[in-house]
């Protein structure tokens, strides 16, 4: 399976001489299409830095992301903002919607930017609200709506033009964990039943544990990735026991994953175990969430 | 993204702080209005110059005689008060020949086929039958060319006529007994006039056709048709001797107005031993003295429309900061820099049109009202009908809009090239 992002000795500087930081150190990551990748790490980490450089939202300092094989530091704005536009969803952890406008003009956004017609792109957001459960809101003002229902709306947004990779920004950090958890399981629904990749960035391990595959950051370099573990491991038992039996990379990185270890089967790929799993990690994430507060 | 969506989505995002939008469209308006309101006095006074100018034919005219009567001319017009003048033989008043008249018409730039000499006959008065009272008149045929008379009633007499016509004066159907300008309208009135060597009455009969509005400039008297000119004066001078009859002592003509101004062309009259008195010896310099006014005023309105620029950038301005994360959202989502920038000099369009638009309302507003007000019995502008204080057309309303609309543009640019120069990612996080 050819990789849908290549990323190949990405550094990110910001500011210049004596004020610079390096934010990302000689980053090498590939991601299949279809996976679901967590990136984790603390807050400065740098995990927000690769999400936006490889949501082409920034450009690298050094370095060259491939999307679908195409390089994106050649690419002008021009094309960058059309790839944007009608290759990746965004759902972030503010929202950003535009609270004067009804819940269908927050929808049909991303279609509007596209210059679709007025009819086509009416018919688009109204199913993509009907796949978040919220057609009855279309015409409520977004404002009045409640959080939950603002990131259903969001994500609405985000997968309107039916995108090829879904990116989410902490996308239940500013919800409790039980509207938290519909919003998850509306990522995966798509994920797995449009076969796009979800790339969600958190510092939540227990909805990382729910990814195909986990990318820990730390101090802008990548010091671990569930794959290449399981990959490790794999080639350690081939070296013993020289397998018969080959599975594809990442079926490998999801059964052997120890981060999925709390997935009870390997078919965590179906969106209903991933929802029984949640209901079970949500207590957990109480208690996290009732301890930051504390 | 479209046009059509651009310009909706600027509108909605324009009033979504009315307060703030409403008082910079204000403030445009305010300046708008002032141009627009100049420029519709502008027009109504230049309009009613026009009219005046061209009641007097038009400014292309000239009356032509020869040079010993311009000193004649000059004292005339002149208030006097150098003493007597001296007696000189060679400035006299005197009539032109056949030689003078052919040279008339073969100087360059003067028009020939509209050299026209009139044939005046002083009229002792008019009457009707539904008066006794006479009053006296002077009458006169239309000069040659594109001459116009604004009228309250009817119009100008028709020169290729037979019938005898004649455009009264203002006031003069009521004096002769008709009810109202249109009423004298069809209805015949009576000249009388003296045979010039015998001193026998003889009585014309003319046919109204107009009746003169009031302007600032008199008009030479009541105007006849060349037909009723020529039949009075074949029958004020029957009794005359041969020769005497054809004197010439002015000839009215055009000149070409597209090649000489009017002080070339009578420098060239000049020069060849003839004197000239055109439309601005008559309309003098109103003209100028008003355009002068008119331009302070105006400057008056642009300085109020530069505050509003002002205001434009800073109300933008604002409005980009307000809206930074909506912008980092629109262009994350792909949108680009230009539509960005687009949208926002849109908005900056937009205020400089609903300022401009409000203001024409405004200014149309008072205007007519004004308008009807002058005109009303008591209006300080009742006796000249014609004389529009405002006027209002496409002509001069569209292009203020558009300026507006421009320098609205122009100080639109800065806060969008702000906005379109915003960075996605610093966008999106700033709080």
């Amino acid at each position: 399976m050819k990789p849908v992002i290549e990323v190949k000795d990405l550094v990110k500087v910001y500011g210049k001489r004596r004020t610079a930081f390096t934010a990302l150190k000689k980053i090498n990551l590939e991601i299949m299409k279809g996976e679901s990748v967590a990136i984790v790490g603390k807050s400065g980490s740098g995990k927000s830095t690769l999400m936006h450089l490889i949501a082409l939202l920034d450009r690298p300092t050094e370095g060259t992301i491939k999307i679908d094989g195409i390089d994106s530091t050649k690419l002008g704005n021009r094309k960058l903002n059309q790839l944007r536009n009608s290759s990746f969803g965004f759902v972030f952890q503010q929202f950003f919607m535009n609270p004067q406008d009804s819940v269908l003009e927050n929808v049909i956004l991303p279609l509007k930017i596209a210059g679709k017609k007025r009819k086509e792109r009416r018919e688009l957001a109204l199913k993509a609200l009907k796949t978040v459960g919220l057609a009855d809101r279309a015409k409520f003002k977004a404002n009045d709506l409640s959080g939950g229902q603002k990131q259903r709306v969001c994500i609405a947004r985000a997968i309107v033009n039916n995108p090829k990779i879904l990116f989410a920004d902490e996308p239940t950090g500013n919800l409790d964990s039980v509207t938290g958890e519909k919003v998850i399981k509306l990522l995966f629904d798509f994920n797995k039943k449009k076969g796009a990749t979800l790339i969600i960035v958190t510092h939540d391990d227990d909805l990382a544990a729910l990814c195909d595959r986990q990318i820990r950051i730390s101090d802008g370099k990548m010091i671990e990735d569930s794959q290449e573990k399981a990959a490790e491991k794999k080639t350690k038992d081939e070296k013993i026991k020289s397998t018969k039996t080959r599975k594809s990379k990442s079926q490998v990185a999801s059964t052997k994953s120890p981060k999925n270890a709390k997935t009870p089967t390997t078919s965590a790929k179906s969106h209903s175990v991933v929802a029984k799993s949640k209901v079970a990690n949500s207590k957990t994430t109480k208690t996290k969430n009732a301890k930051g507060v504390a | 993204m479209h046009f059509f969506d651009t310009l909706k989505t600027a509108n909605h995002n324009l009033f979504r702080n009315k307060v703030r939008t409403t008082l910079t469209i204000l403030a445009i308006f305010v300046g708008s209005f002032t141009i627009i309101l100049n420029a519709a006095i502008n027009a109504g006074v230049n309009s009613f110059i026009d009219e005046q100018t061209a009641s007097l034919g038009g400014e292309d005219y000239l009356m032509i005689m020869s040079e010993g009567s311009a000193d004649l001319v000059a004292s005339m017009m002149s208030s006097g008060g150098n003493g007597p003048t001296e007696y000189d033989p060679n400035k006299t008043i005197s009539s032109m020949n056949e030689e003078q008249l052919d040279k008339i018409k073969n100087i360059d730039g003067i028009d020939a086929d509209s050299i026209y000499i009139a044939k005046n006959i002083p009229i002792e008065y008019i009457t009707s039958d539904k008066t006794d009272k006479k009053y006296t008149i002077t009458v006169g045929a239309m000069p040659p060319g594109n001459f116009k008379i604004a009228a309250t009633a009817g119009g100008l007499p028709n020169n290729d006529s037979d019938e005898y016509q004649i455009m009264l004066e203002p006031d003069y159907p009521q004096a002769l007994g008709f009810s109202s300008d249109e009423d004298a309208i069809g209805k015949e009135v009576e000249l009388v006039f003296l045979d010039l060597v015998t001193h026998e009455p003889i009585k014309f009969n003319a046919k109204v056709v107009g009746v003169q509005a009031q302007g600032v400039v008199a008009v030479n008297g009541s105007i006849i048709n060349r037909s009723l000119e020529d039949a009075m004066y074949k029958a004020g001078t029957k009794n005359y001797p041969a020769e005497q009859s054809e004197l010439v002592y002015t000839v009215q003509a055009r000149f070409d107005i597209d090649r000489y101004t009017e002080k070339e062309i009578k420098q060239i009259l000049q020069d060849n031993g003839f004197y000239a008195v055109g439309v601005s010896d008559m309309m003098g310099t109103i003209r100028t003295f008003f355009d002068a006014i008119m331009i302070v005023f105006m400057v008056f309105g642009g300085i109020a429309l530069l505050a509003a620029a002002i205001g434009i950038v800073n109300t933008l301005f604002m409005s980009v900061e307000e809206r930074t994360r909506e912008i980092g959202l629109d262009k994350a989502l792909g949108m680009s820099s230009g539509k960005v920038f687009l949208e926002f000099a849109t908005e900056a369009i937009l205020l400089g049109f609903w300022g401009s638009v409000f203001g024409v309302a405004v200014a149309f507003l008072i205007g007519t009202t004004a308008n009807a007000a002058v005109h009303a019995p008591g209006g300080f502008l009742e006796v000249f009908p014609t004389f529009n204080l405002f006027e209002f057309g496409l002509f001069n309303i569209l292009p203020i809009i558009v300026v507006v609309m421009l320098i609205a543009f122009i100080a639109g640019t800065l806060p969008a090239w702000k906005a379109a120069h915003k960075n996605p990612i610093d966008a999106l996080r700033y709080e």
